[in-house]
């Protein structure tokens, strides 16, 4: 059984990369704190009093910020050559994209629980009214960007302006995941039941695109 | 036993064709040179051969399989690839770089220690990748590319980079291999460090074979 012992050295290398340079979560981090400092300046009111924008606010910056650091997933592969190495690796490539997408949604929910603080610290925003809810959407929202990220970070890292490939091909395919998951963290928010259709549909989403990524992940990675 | 065979063998990144119908075999236990000026497919062939371009026409099989098939996966423990770059963690020290290829591979962590002996990396085993000249990082891709202790060894101009003595290491390591009856293709414009290595030639020039000598 090689491929879980290639989905465990995948991750940890990436995961001791991540917390050694910070290449990835420093930008992101500062990113997001600027942002919001914008935001909590230039909008014209505090968020209690218009709760239904502030989700899909929140959303949007969350996957603005990913953007930073899912770019850099198979960028810095590329850069250093190293992308041979996950080509070589020896059991169904598609454990590397596990391993791979499993370090980045554990940035990402790191970028979340940043996020998160900022927007309590700066629009007064109450996570604490349903938070088993908002941690499950938050769980299966940043699992999505995950997913599809990493996929198209290794699709883009090919093409001459990954830069610009990456949000082009990402923003349209994670739609569903921004629409889910801000409509159900502002039901949650405004302390209403999320129904369970959306619940299903986002687990769905991520479902269907982890399984799609596993298997076209062997001819993503080759040349 | 053939350790390499192709047949036909195709591949084009548009219009250029990289490889242009290239038939030959590598006798198991070989040590091949692949010559060619710049821009004759000599990187591409290898890298064909190492599963990382999937190739547009024609048969390839390494060590018996076909190495884009079902069986191709677990033969990649058995083959060892150098390429131009060293594929190396440039955050990560030496010791960490081969320790993940380690575990990648499951490969018995005590080797890590011989190769760092036997290429003399002690005294850099500690330090990031990122902070090494380019002779020891190319030293430490050797490493890497030894690790698994291949049947058969993809080199791409292996020698650049090295100075005399990492040079003679290098030919003499290739020796050994020959002579443990492992195969080896290595790929080199002027191969002057390599004289009298090779027991075999394959010519490469615009993607076309222009002939073999054994």
């Amino acid at each position: 059984m090689n491929g879980p012992r290639v989905f465990a050295a995948v991750l940890g290398k990436d995961l001791r990369l991540d917390l050694r340079s910070w290449d990835r979560l420093g930008p992101m981090a500062v990113f997001a704190a600027l942002v919001m400092v914008l935001l909590s300046t230039a909008l014209p009111t505090a968020s209690a009093a218009s709760p239904g924008w502030i989700p899909a606010l929140v959303w949007m910056v969350f996957l603005l910020t990913s953007l930073l650091g899912l770019g850099r997933s198979f960028q810095a592969e590329s850069e250093q050559g190293t992308i041979v190495l996950l080509t070589q690796a020896p059991c169904d490539r598609g454990w590397v994209f596990l391993g791979k997408a499993t370090a980045n949604w554990l940035a990402l929910l790191g970028v979340e629980l940043w996020t998160a603080f900022l927007c309590w610290v700066l629009l007064d925003v109450e996570w604490g009214v349903a938070w088993p809810e908002i941690l499950g959407v938050g769980l299966l929202g940043a699992l999505g960007l995950a997913v599809v990220g990493t996929l198209l970070s290794a699709l883009a890292c090919a093409a001459r302006f990954p830069v610009f490939l990456l949000p082009v091909l990402l923003f349209p395919l994670v739609l569903p995941v921004l629409v889910l998951a801000s409509r159900m963290t502002g039901e949650a928010l405004a302390g209403d039941q999320i129904a369970s259709a959306m619940w299903v549909g986002l687990a769905l989403y991520d479902w269907v695109f982890l399984l799609i990524a596993y298997f076209v992940f062997d001819y993503v990675l080759e040349d | 036993m053939n350790v390499i065979e192709t047949r036909q063998l195709e591949k084009r990144f548009g219009t250029v064709r990289a490889l242009d119908r290239v038939s030959t075999t590598l006798p198991e236990g070989s040590t091949t040179l692949l010559r060619g000026p710049n821009g004759a497919g000599k990187t591409t062939l290898l890298r064909v051969l190492a599963a990382l371009t999937r190739p547009t026409g024609g048969e390839v099989r390494v060590l018996g399989v076909n190495p884009f098939g079902a069986d191709g996966a677990a033969q990649r423990s058995r083959l060892g690839y150098l390429g131009q770059e060293t594929a190396l963690y440039g955050e990560l020290t030496l010791q960490e770089n081969l320790e993940f290829y380690a575990r990648l591979h499951g490969v018995d962590p005590d080797r890590i220690e011989f190769l760092i002996h036997e290429l003399e990396l002690e005294g850099v085993a500690g330090r990031r990748v990122q902070t090494l000249s380019l002779g020891y990082r190319r030293r430490a891709g050797l490493a890497r590319a030894r690790l698994t202790d291949p049947s058969l060894l993809l080199l791409d101009e292996p020698w650049n980079g090295l100075d005399a003595e990492a040079s003679q290491q290098l030919t003499h390591w290739l020796e050994q291999h020959h002579k443990a009856g492992r195969s080896a293709l290595v790929a080199a414009h002027s191969p002057s460090a390599g004289t009298g290595l090779f027991d075999a030639e394959i010519r490469l020039e615009r993607g076309r074979l222009l002939g073999t000598e054994s």
